[in-house]
């Protein structure tokens, strides 16, 4: 399995505080290309130009949706099987479910710790370390 | 008026005019959010600015990284814009001589989520030794902050919720 420093990494989220903190964690645990975007419309383009192997991206976005994302990727024939892991509010059950469907990798309630996030990657990569 | 009373890792919002939001502040701080096109605003009540990379606590909505994206989008889903919301800063006072700046740290993080956030701060009472009363009249964006003199006990904290467990229901691997 990759270590974090060979995973390339997409953050979408239209929060600039979260992306920065979710950017932190994440360099914390030895990811080394992280690029981040604030909506889906823009991380799309982005993760299209430059392929990426990780998508972490909240739902609840203006614009393109976490869903609307998801759907967007794997329905690309280059970027289909990117893992995507999706960050929701603690009401969004149903949306877990619509994501589920649409083939997301795994999921993380928001708030979170930098520990959960850790965890939910590794089980999808493997040990980071 | 009836009223909503919040404490450390509670947010709350409304947009009725028979309601209003209070807290009871010493070194947190809150932060009141107001959209004056839905009139609707909101408050939260944060313990700390942000949890530490090895964090497992599970009680996340105490920091503020969370407590304001939790009132941020408890707004939204209320059809507030964020570019809309304008903010008053209340709060982060030194309340025990010795346990560092705490207080100061804590409105350092809510002035500078603002700033990044786009968000208008209008209003800030924060520092100094003493505890604040704060009331917000959620539906017209108004606030009021009052000095408590007397020495207080911190607020209590909320009950602790359980986000591992929650985050654990619908496993998908």
């Amino acid at each position: 399995m990759p270590a974090a420093a060979a995973i390339k990494v997409m953050i979408v989220d239209d929060q600039a505080s979260m992306r920065a903190m979710i950017r932190r964690a994440l360099e914390d645990y030895g990811f080394r290309d992280v690029r981040d975007c604030a909506g889906g419309d823009e991380a799309l383009a982005a993760v299209r130009a430059n392929r990426v192997h990780l998508i972490i991206s909240d739902y609840n976005m203006p614009g393109m949706d976490g869903l609307g994302l998801l759907e967007a990727v794997r329905g690309d024939a280059v970027i289909g099987k990117t893992v995507f892991i999706m960050l929701t509010g603690s009401a969004d059950r149903d949306i877990v479910q619509k994501a589920a469907a649409l083939g997301v990798n795994n999921y993380l309630v928001k708030p979170f710790a930098p520990a959960a996030l850790k965890e939910k990657i590794e089980r999808v990569f493997g040990a980071l370390t | 008026m009836q009223r909503i009373i919040i404490v450390q890792g509670e947010h709350a919002v409304c947009g009725d005019p028979g309601k209003s939001i209070h807290t009871l502040l010493g070194s947190c701080v809150a932060v009141c959010l107001f959209d004056p096109v839905r009139k609707i605003g909101g408050m939260n009540h944060f313990l700390l600015g942000e949890p530490q990379p090895g964090t497992h606590h599970q009680d996340l909505s105490r920091y503020g990284i969370h407590a304001m994206e939790l009132l941020v989008n408890a707004l939204m889903n209320r059809g507030c814009q964020r570019h809309h919301l304008r903010a008053h800063l209340y709060g982060g006072a030194t309340m025990i001589e010795g346990l560092g700046d705490i207080g100061r740290r804590n409105a350092l993080f809510a002035r500078q989520f603002c700033k990044t956030e786009g968000i208008e701060v209008r209003h800030e009472d924060t520092g100094g030794r003493l505890a604040r009363r704060v009331e917000f009249l959620a539906f017209e964006g108004r606030s009021r902050c009052r000095l408590v003199h007397e020495r207080v006990a911190e607020p209590p904290l909320a009950p602790m919720p359980s986000p591992l467990a929650d985050a654990g229901e619908l496993e998908l691997f």
